[in-house]
């Protein structure tokens, strides 16, 4: 606690010298007083007038065709007021994972899902949903469905699935295959576009050549809100939608396309979410329900149990990933080339673009002359894969980070010592030719490397190998985006408007998903329009209400948002200066604004509150037309602005049960200026503990002969506990970014990235074993410790 | 329809008359009868804590607790815990000062598990602390806040005032 107290001193101290009011300063999410008291709202707490109550009947087959669907028994049980399934439901292709209007590329959004289909291809697609006065009555209903299924052969394996004659999972795959979209390959050397061959030809002429294969678990996102949604239609035609969404518009668009409606007819309102995690990205059973609303007039809720949303919601793709470097004796990478395999499901959701958001992740790393990137997304008869937390890159750095330490084991070289030898340098040009802006990936090595107390630290821990408890000491290093430029369109819009007595209301289409980016926009747009930022109300994401957002995704709100927030506020300071200038008829130039007050330069005298310039705007009364003050702006991405993090660990296995404990983790994160500490570490917190996870303990097992997810209760899903939790420290390189908000960049998902890598690599150390699949449940480092010693 | 049977429940100091179905959940009851949303769904398996209310003092799962079950019980759910005049309770007020609230789905369950472990032990340790949240899951925050924030209380409430607040501006 002592330590706390001086760490919150010194933050005070430096903030104080800063000059910034708002910006940089902890402050908790706005909203917390109503998540602490139970007052706060979530989608399954709102209640409606005559709401019914929605279930799904889900199939029990991993893929069957349905040839008769019998409800005449469920038709009777009072309190039942609709039942639709695929016989008598709308037939309109979409992509649950479209991320814009019109995103519908054969190659990276294939259109594969239907709100019901003639044939089911995982175990918990649906087959049909029913809407009852209550949820025993759903219940109930769905039970009393009679189903007559043929089944059809299924794959659940996603290298059994590139094999020839393997049963094709999903129609749409390439070639009568299993490839979802295509295949995504292209490299770089020396700053220009290369072919496989070129790369080759540079890592097999290094002094060694390393080649690691990888294999990751599917995962999921274990939000502790389940999906829930209300849908409701109007008899004048208006479809409005209640749901946890990380992305209203897109929500809007889907749902509305597959019900065959105009946007304007169709609105979206993102409820508080409960965790999203990207599992709250794409469009789940809104159609479902929002059918069910159309054919009843009434409010219809869906929400899922626990299992329900381990069988019928996304996860992290499983994958197999192959990584080939060539180095030098000096330590120097010349090359690398990856090849990524992605179990994207019975359908394509965002397995190109996840394998496209990959992709992406292999060049902005290590500084090297060559590098070569090729991965496929694969159907399977497995639950689809989705958005999560780092969206291909954890994969990335896993396979990346493990196979790093294997050179160096190789080279006899220290792992941070190769790292820094090898990663790209601030305002470097990679192998593609791309500037990595301020990267600050080696003084993060650097800072995490002293303050671990790295080299003492290995040493100390190298003196248990003999033991039955053995510690390793492990490096991983991960990066991320602060949007998608310049994948394609990268804009948000934020309105602000000042009210009469000098407070205000900002109108932004992004999404809070208690990560805090209301609290931040608020901290924003007050550091300029100099308002405490507890005066700036937000309002999110709604579709009908909000100007348009492309969702909380690819870690971009506060570096998209936080843009727009600057450009809207700016130009809102300058409408309350011009005002000025017509009252005191004085150039706008000489007057600024200070403490909610604008004030002449030269004349500290000349001052008028934020309120009185607002209510001269309104009453003309300076000779100008009568308006309100008001701002709105887009902000469009012009650059491809990076995070990079270090994290560094200690574990202890215990080689006679094989259990792993993380003893201590550090993360040295480089997100350019920190906006909100408090909720900065937070998300950093939160981040560690997926990667740990995802490491050492869960993974949703897949039935090899059904294909159906056996593990769906958080009994048998094993996210860590308080008590599985190491100490966890937290420091920043606050090297500012000049494109960003404040020098700011993003944090979300760069939390993630890096973690499984580091704590592989520590078990590696301890045990002196090359580990190639996670999780590393004691039955795989009792195997491996059983490989070495024969 | 199931049969129903008669139950009188007290819930945060208020007795109410009911009809409830055998295997009805206290949870259902509480949020689908008495409106009571402050508990949460997560699980419904008793694995995630976050429909803990207090039944007698001790923190419980509603969700695997029949409602039958907690006649001539004090139930206590975080609407109870919370004070009625706008203000927050020392539980309450430092997790929101020690930014342990991120989306909030567990935090109801959490102030719940820390209710029950402050009253009978106001000075845990910190293992205690991490012991006593076994049973509550939470994906945001890798439970770091959550520990500092129930640490927190604990010394606002005994009068210990080392701990200054990190949201002094």
């Amino acid at each position: 606690m002592a330590e706390r107290y001086r760490e919150i001193k010194a933050m005070e101290q430096s903030l104080a010298q800063s000059g910034l009011r708002y910006v940089g300063r902890p402050r908790p999410n706005r909203e917390a007083a109503t998540k602490v008291t139970g007052e706060a709202r979530y989608i399954d707490d709102l209640r409606f007038p005559g709401m019914l109550h929605a279930k799904l009947l889900l199939s029990p087959h991993a893929h069957a065709r349905i040839v008769r669907i019998d409800t005449s028994e469920a038709e009777r049980l009072p309190g039942v007021r609709a039942i639709v399934h695929y016989f008598n439901s709308p037939h309109n292709a979409y992509n649950s994972a479209a991320r814009f209007y019109g995103d519908n590329s054969p190659f990276i959004m294939p259109e594969t899902e239907y709100i019901f289909d003639e044939v089911v291809r995982f175990v918990g697609d649906r087959v049909a949903a029913v809407a009852a006065d209550d949820e025993f009555i759903a219940e109930e209903a769905v039970r009393r469905i009679r189903v007559e299924y043929e089944p059809l052969p299924a794959v659940f394996d996603e290298l059994k699935a590139l094999e020839p004659g393997a049963p094709q999972a999903n129609p749409y795959g390439l070639d009568g295959g299993n490839i979802c979209g295509g295949r995504l390959a292209y490299g770089g050397k020396e700053g220009r576009p290369a072919t496989e061959q070129e790369v080759l030809d540079v890592i097999e002429s290094a002094d060694l050549v390393v080649e690691d294969t990888f294999r990751v678990s599917k995962v999921h996102h274990g939000y502790i809100e389940p999906v829930c949604h209300i849908a409701h239609y109007s008899r004048d035609g208006k479809l409005t939608v209640w749901t946890p969404s990380q992305s209203v518009f897109c929500f809007r668009d889907v749902i509305a396309q597959a019900l065959g409606l105009p946007h304007s007819r169709v609105r979206v309102i993102k409820g508080l979410v409960g965790g999203g995690f990207g599992g709250k990205l794409e469009v789940m059973h809104e159609p479902v329900v929002a059918l069910l609303a159309m054919r009843t007039n009434r409010h219809v809720k869906l929400r899922l149990t626990r299992k329900e949303v381990f069988l019928a919601t996304r996860s992290r793709h499983a994958g197999v990933l192959t990584v080939r470097s060539g180095v030098n004796r000096d330590g120097k990478l010349q090359g690398t080339l990856m090849r990524s395999i992605l179990n994207t499901g019975a359908y394509a959701g965002a397995g190109p673009n996840t394998i496209g958001a990959q992709s992406g992740k292999l060049f902005i790393l290590y500084d090297a002359p060559a590098m070569f990137y090729d991965g496929v997304a694969v159907y399977t008869n497995t639950p689809p894969a989705g958005a999560m937390r780092g969206y291909g890159c954890p994969q990335v750095m896993i396979a990346r980070e493990t196979h790093t330490d294997h050179i160096c084991r190789l080279l006899k070289m220290d792992p941070v010592e190769f790292r820094l030898r090898n990663v790209l340098q601030p305002h470097a040009v990679n192998c593609r030719g791309q500037n990595v802006h301020n990267a600050r990936i080696a003084d993060c090595i650097r800072a995490g490397a002293e303050a671990f107390g790295w080299t003492e630290r290995r040493r100390a821990a190298e003196a248990t190998h003999g033991g039955r408890l053995r510690r390793g000491v492990g490096v991983g290093l991960g990066v991320h985006g602060a949007g998608w430029y310049p994948v394609y369109q990268d804009l948000t819009t934020v309105i602000i408007r000042l009210h009469d007595d000098g407070t205000a209301v900002l109108l932004t289409g992004t999404h809070d998903l208690g990560t805090g980016s209301r609290t931040i926009l608020a901290q924003i747009a007050g550091e300029i329009l100099t308002i405490d930022p507890d005066l700036i109300e937000v309002i999110e994401a709604d579709t009908d209400v909000t100007p348009l957002d492309l969702g909380a995704q690819a870690s971009r709100t506060t570096y998209v948002a936080g843009n727009a927030t600057i450009m809207a506020a700016r130009n809102l300071r300058q409408q309350l200066l011009d005002e000025a200038s017509r009252m005191w008829k004085l150039p706008a130039e000489a007057l600024t604004l200070a403490d909610g007050h604008v004030v002449a330069r030269d004349d500290p005298s000349r001052r008028a509150s934020i309120a009185e310039v607002v209510a001269s705007a309104q009453r003309g009364s300076a000779g100008g037309p009568q308006r309100e003050l008001l701002a709105a702006e887009s902000f469009e991405s012009l650059d491809a602005i990076d995070s990079y993090a270090a994290d560094f660990c200690e574990v202890e296995v215990d080689t006679e049960t094989g259990q792993t404990r993380v003893l201590d983790f550090l993360a040295v994160h480089n997100s350019g200026r920190v906006i909100n500490p408090l909720l900065f570490e937070g998300q950093v917190h939160g981040g560690i503990h997926m990667g740990l996870g995802y490491a050492l303990s869960e993974e949703m097992e897949i039935d090899p002969q059904t294909g159906e997810v056996k593990n769906t209760s958080f009994k048998k899903y094993r996210m860590f506990r308080a008590g599985d939790m190491p100490r966890i420290r937290v420091l920043t390189i606050e090297e500012p970014e000049e494109a960003g908000p404040f020098g700011g960049k993003s944090i979300g998902e760069c939390a993630t990235d890096p973690v499984a890598g580091c704590v592989v690599n520590a078990v590696s150390h301890a045990i002196g074993a090359e580990l190639r699949q996670i999780p590393l449940t004691p039955a795989r480092v009792l195997a491996a410790l059983r490989q070495r010693s024969a | 329809m199931e049969e129903q049977v008669p139950l009188e429940l007290l819930v945060n100091g208020e007795r109410h008359s009911l009809l409830v179905g055998r295997r009805w959940t206290l949870l259902y009851v509480l949020r689908d009868v008495l409106n009571l949303t402050g508990p949460k769904y997560g699980c419904g398996t008793g694995d995630c804590g976050a429909c803990k209310v207090l039944i007698d003092g001790e923190a419980i799962n509603a969700c695997t607790y029949l409602a039958t079950r907690a006649a001539g019980k004090e139930v206590v759910t975080i609407e109870g815990l919370t004070p009625p005049d706008g203000r927050l309770n020392p539980i309450q007020q430092a997790f929101v000062d020690a930014g342990a609230v991120q989306c909030g789905f567990c935090t109801p369950g959490m102030i719940i598990t820390a209710t029950a472990l402050l009253r009978r032990n106001p000075r845990p340790t910190r293992e205690e602390i991490v012991g006593a949240l076994d049973n509550n899951l939470c994906r945001c925050t890798g439970y770091v806040k959550i520990v500092e924030a129930i640490e927190l209380a604990a010394a606002r409430m005994r009068g210990d005032a080392l701990w200054p607040s990190v949201t002094a501006r």
